[in-house]
């Protein structure tokens, strides 16, 4: 069922939970490594530290507005994955700052036989902070094998919007779910002075050859799935019903609800399943819109124009 | 056949063990009001996909990963991070914490003190999973024996409220459940190969519609 080998049990719990603890290497080469770090300086958020190597590099940072927040758009120039590729991607968002990250394109990972491309990212959200992570949609294709592990720890006042569109792919027989695997786990921490408490554990796992995954119980027969999570201290129930108002008017079928509330913060997680790419992202983008009006009278987002 | 332990498992799984699970769907609630189960066959369907996802992906890898000796304080609060679906969330608590006060009554041990030490003491919320494991544990159960009652148990009162709330006759109610035995196998065969990344991953369609079900307007079920 599952094509890794088993790990030792004990520290693998300690080496995917403990906040503290460093990612160990898989078996395949680097293949892209970027690390980023965001400040304040003189009223708006730019880069103090960036390092890029092999296939993983960011454009030259934009504003898309007068807030302040910087947008970084990463660019992968091999533009794929393949087959036991790494690609580690480290960021920090340092107290007061904020960051747009984003991709210049769809994440296509290509047959991965035998093996498996894996993307890495630890992110750190200092007092204050914010992050809004919004790429491009996950393409898999025919035979491809995806692992996407985020490790995200966040200072309790911190604000992070992530916003994730997985598709089928495409086969030459037309037929969707083609993919051997895709797997996006993204692991949400809660830092402060007392300790690190972890939020959510949000694990999504898509495994066609073993499961049907189109039916009942599945994706309902919907082909394509999107997926916002929202960590932020001005997050309520009313906030989580408001966006399963907005998502009404989509062509998708979407849930919305709230993690625990730790150290005064919460989490909101919303999930939709639809049949196209642009349902699901104008169905986030209106959702993303709202936050980022109240919270910080800027306008929706369109990343298209630049 | 008898072992020592047998009676104690018969009680710990009986469906009239009150927990409340009476008052849980765990999301099928939304599915007959999208009209898509709507008699034996279609709660089948979801049935299945609910035991060889939900039950083995959270609740049977919890139970086994508790068998093996990880912390109950780290498998707790994993749980609590992984149900994102907050009704099907506060359901395991709701029921976990009854099956924690129940077992305080009935089957104390010094494992089971600690958990609901660890409960009172805010260090951990208190899963039903967790609850019955460390019950079943406590009273040498096999760990398969442990995880295939915990699943058929689920199972049974799932049933019982399906027969309720679509409704289906009683005689239906016992043929989804002589169907779900190879569900249920398949499922703890399936829990001894999964690993600790595997732990919590879910399947979007039935989180969405647990999600959904609190914004549902007519309802029987909390979940």
């Amino acid at each position: 069922m599952n094509t890794t080998t088993q790990v030792d049990f004990g520290s693998d719990v300690v080496g995917n939970l403990g906040p503290g603890s460093t990612l160990a290497l898989g078996e395949g080469p680097v293949r892209g490594r970027l690390e980023l770090g965001v400040s304040v300086r003189g009223g708006r958020s730019v880069a103090s530290r960036q390092f890029h190597e092999g296939a993983l590099r960011v454009l030259r940072p934009h504003y898309l507005d007068g807030s302040g927040q910087v947008c970084y758009v990463m660019v992968n120039p091999g533009g794929a994955y393949l087959g036991a590729d790494l690609f580690l991607i480290d960021v920090e968002v340092e107290n007061n700052a904020a960051l747009l990250l984003t991709t210049q394109s769809a994440t296509k990972v290509y047959r991965t036989p035998g093996s498996f491309a894996e993307q890495r990212m630890n992110i750190q959200l200092g007092e204050g902070s914010r992050l809004e992570l919004v790429p491009d949609q996950l393409i898999a294709y025919r035979e491809a094998s995806y692992r996407q592990n985020s490790r995200i720890r966040l200072h309790p006042s911190s604000s992070l919007v992530m916003a994730e569109v997985v598709t089928p792919g495409w086969s030459p027989d037309g037929a969707s779910f083609k993919y051997e695997e895709v797997r996006l786990r993204n692991e949400i921490w809660i830092e402060d002075g007392s300790g690190a408490k972890l939020l959510a554990l949000d694990n999504l796992l898509i495994l066609p050859p073993v499961n049907d995954v189109t039916g009942m119980g599945f994706m309902e027969g919907f082909s394509h799935l999107g997926s916002l999570v929202v960590v932020d201290p001005r997050v309520n129930q009313g906030l989580a019903d408001e966006l399963a108002h907005v998502a009404r008017d989509f062509d998708a079928y979407t849930g919305v609800s709230l993690t625990m509330t730790i150290a005064g913060t919460c989490g909101l997680v919303l999930r939709s399943l639809s049949n196209s790419t642009e349902e699901l992202n104008t169905l986030l983008g209106a959702c993303t819109g709202v936050l980022r009006e109240r919270w910080y009278g800027q306008a929706p987002l369109n990343l298209r124009k630049y | 056949m008898s072992a020592t332990y047998q009676l104690a498992l018969q009680q710990l799984t009986d469906s009239a063990l009150p927990t409340g699970a009476f008052a849980h769907s765990l999301g099928f609630e939304s599915y007959i009001e999208r009209g898509l189960v709507g008699d034996e066959v279609t709660f089948g369907t979801w049935l299945s996909a609910f035991v060889g996802q939900q039950l083995v992906y959270s609740d049977g890898l919890a139970l086994r990963f508790l068998y093996e000796g990880v912390d109950v304080g780290l498998l707790d609060s994993v749980l609590t991070g992984q149900l994102l679906a907050r009704e099907v969330r506060e359901a395991s608590l709701k029921m976990g914490g009854r099956l924690l006060e129940i077992g305080g009554e009935v089957f104390p041990s010094g494992e089971l003190e600690v958990y609901r030490g660890l409960v009172r003491e805010g260090g951990a919320m208190g899963h039903q999973p967790l609850a019955f494991g460390v019950i079943a544990r406590s009273l040498k159960v096999p760990f398969d024996e442990a995880l295939s009652a915990y699943m058929f148990a689920t199972v049974t009162s799932l049933t019982q409220n399906a027969v309720r709330a679509i409704p289906l006759g009683q005689n239906a109610g016992q043929r989804v459940l002589r169907h779900a035995h190879d569900a249920v196998a398949a499922a703890v065969l399936d829990v001894t190969q999964l690993c600790w990344d595997d732990f919590g991953a879910v399947s979007p369609g039935l989180e969405i519609s647990q999600m959904r079900h609190e914004r549902q307007r007519a309802r029987m079920f909390m979940s």
